[in-house]
């Protein structure tokens, strides 16, 4: 009876609906995110897949300079579903529009978007009222280049340092724990930085962006494209990775290598050395080199730090030798490309310590001088005592490839810092900005 | 450019039943039966495997909300792990059976994404139905799978996680992006 009594409790329970919880979901905006339009829009409407509640002020339309232009309140029309806010007479420029409308269950549904009447619009991460980024994206985008570079170099490492020598079992085991934790970081941050991002564009507290519409963001934007580009290309490298271990065929990982050398150009072609003024095919390539030859190298120091050296004792000495002569190649490579993306975006010598742009760029190359003079020891002194049979059990050398390797983490949250910052504004002959302006 | 939300749903309803299907067999004709061929210990955990994959581009591509978008994250990464770890056992790269409780844990984050995604109640709609319904689903298919992973050769286990699968394709087969149910579909939803 009383089994009876609490599956018939259990079923009704299930059952019965809770109170009404409705999420309403957009369905389409006119004008729609990004349009260029030849004459000016009269109204923004927005359909929706419900009735929803929305107040004078839930369509906000602000110009490139935050000047409001809307021409009247909010209203609905079509039962609720759709809402409307005249605009006044548009002159050409890029506009801004925010919205935020209540579900019935009480859910703040939002989302902002910007057009342009003559003009191409700026992304919505740059419209009116745009914030960011915050000190925790910093700490993610960090996590977000260590787990590339954990992946790429680690990949990297054991295809062509170990190239060709037999590797123990625990070594294989603690290889495929790295670049794992590497690719599952790239995913996660990755999804983190977008949603963070979006955060910045919607100015909202996380809590009510869970029902942000994130499309324009998504489809609207070099940096979204580079997301859905690389979420999907990462989640394959997993798949590569997992086949890999799972059927012990090294030759599988490098479908993933090159998959990850081509997905780190999506870093490349959606920051700044692809859309500020100025940037050229020239500063995406030396953007490229920069990041592939950084995540060789600290990967690869990761790698013989945390698996060769106490993983594989017999692999020290042959490892040491081949990395150090692979890292004199990387580190030319991303010296010179860096010096190049300096001179490329800072106009005058003393941005380097005027502009924010250039103290962040000053404080990673004094940590990169002292990771190369580390690495200028292990390269000159370290390997020749090696070559000699000596220090192969030494617990300095250890600790030394550590330290070398933790400066190389560090440098990175500084380029975390660096990648958001905006260089200094070179003067440009363009009569009327297009873009929105940040508050 | 992307097909309807209901066809990418039958499209994984097609999946789970054949990843069902395979389940219902082997506890239907006992393991060892199943695993004479050696390649269908491979099956079921193969595709279940594949399905996470064939998630992402779900996951990155409807973007109507955050929520959603972390949903289909958290369900491709429960599929991969799952398919992932069977594997592994079956492969014998994982030989500790802690890595059998994969499996309810997956059943577990998906039904919970399930039903913490869905803000509408039962009968607000056929796809808030369909959606509760699925999370109620993989959460008792989260306890058969851990009484599974006690005794893994139980055919009341073995057969209920099949017939999970089963139902969980009859729920995505029944999706459709706009229609009534139980002859009723809310003012709110739409209707008239």
């Amino acid at each position: 009876m009383r089994a009876k009594a609490l599956a018939a409790a259990v079923l009704v329970a299930l059952a019965l609906p809770t109170s009404a919880l409705a999420h309403a979901v957009l369905l389409e905006r006119v004008p729609t995110y990004g349009a260029r339009l030849a004459t000016a829009p009269r109204t923004v409407s927005l359909q929706f897949d419900q009735a929803v509640h929305a107040f004078a002020n839930s369509i906000d339309v602000r110009s490139a300079t935050g000047k409001d232009v809307t021409a009247g309140p909010t209203r609905t029309t079509d039962s609720g579903r759709e809402v409307v806010v005249p605009l006044r007479k548009l002159p050409k420029g890029a506009y801004t529009v925010r919205w935020h409308v209540t579900s019935n269950e009480g859910h703040v549904v939002s989302g902002v978007y910007t057009f342009g009447v003559r003009v191409k619009p700026p992304p919505p991460t740059e419209a009116y009222g745009a914030g960011g980024p915050t000190k925790f994206e910093y700490v993610a985008k960090w996590g977000y280049f260590v787990g590339l570079a954990l992946l790429v170099g680690g990949l990297a490492f054991r295809l062509l340092v170990l190239r060709g020598r037999t590797v123990t079992p625990a070594l294989e085991r603690r290889f495929y724990w790295i670049v794992g934790a590497g690719v599952v970081g790239s995913i996660e941050l990755g999804t983190l930085g977008f949603i963070l991002r979006a955060a910045d564009a919607f100015q909202l507290p996380l809590d009510q962006l869970i029902y942000g519409d994130l499309s324009p963001l998504a489809r609207g934007t070099r940096f979204g494209t580079a997301f859905i580009a690389m979420t999907l290309g990462f989640a394959m490298v997993a798949a590569f990775l997992f086949l890999a271990w799972l059927t012990d065929r090294t030759i599988l990982l490098w479908p993933a290598f090159f998959l990850g050398l081509v997905l780190c150009s999506g870093l490349s072609l959606s920051g700044h050395s692809a859309v500020d003024v100025g940037s050229s095919w020239k500063s995406e390539l030396a953007d490229y080199v920069h990041l592939v030859a950084a995540c060789f190298w600290v990967g690869g120091l990761v790698m013989l730090a945390f698996v060769v050296w106490p993983m594989a004792p017999g692999l020290r000495r042959e490892a040491f030798h081949r990395f150090s002569q692979l890292a004199a190649m990387l580190v030319g490579a991303m010296v010179l490309a860096g010096a190049y993306l300096a001179y490329e975006r800072l106009p005058a010598v003393s941005d380097l310590w005027q502009a924010r742009y250039g103290q962040v760029l000053l404080i990673k190359s004094s940590l990169v001088v002292l990771a190369l003079s580390w690495g200028a020891l292990h390269h000159f002194v370290v390997a020749p005592a090696l070559e000699r049979g000596r220090g192969v059990g030494s617990r300095a050398i250890a600790r030394s490839l550590r330290g070398e390797s933790a400066v190389a983490i560090a440098i990175l949250l500084v380029v975390a810092v660096l990648v958001d910052a905006n260089p200094p504004a070179k003067p440009v002959k363009q009569p009327v900005p297009t873009s929105a302006v940040k508050r | 450019m992307e097909p309807p939300a209901e066809v990418v749903h039958w499209m994984f309803g097609v999946g789970f039943l054949f990843l069902g299907l395979c389940l219902l067999a082997e506890a239907i004709i006992g393991r060892e039966v199943w695993r004479r061929r050696a390649w269908r210990a491979y099956l079921w955990p193969s595709i279940a495997f594949l399905m996470g994959v064939l998630m992402w581009p779900v996951m990155v591509f409807y973007t109507s909300s955050a929520i959603h978008m972390l949903a289909h994250s958290a369900w491709a990464q429960a599929l991969m792990i799952a398919g992932g770890a069977q594997l592994g056992l079956v492969r014998g790269k994982l030989r500790s059976s802690i890595w059998e409780l994969t499996l309810p844990l997956a059943l577990l984050v998906s039904g919970l994404a399930f039903l913490i995604h869905e803000q509408n109640p039962w009968l607000f709609s056929r796809s808030a139905f369909l959606h509760h319904a699925l999370g109620w689903t993989m959460l008792i298919g989260a306890l058969i799978t851990l009484g599974r992973a006690a005794q893994p050769r139980s055919p009341v286990f073995n057969a209920g996680f099949a017939m999970i699968m089963i139902a969980t394709a009859t729920l995505l087969f029944c999706d459709r992006n706009v229609a009534p149910i139980f002859g009723h579909l809310s003012p709110l939803a739409g209707g008239r």
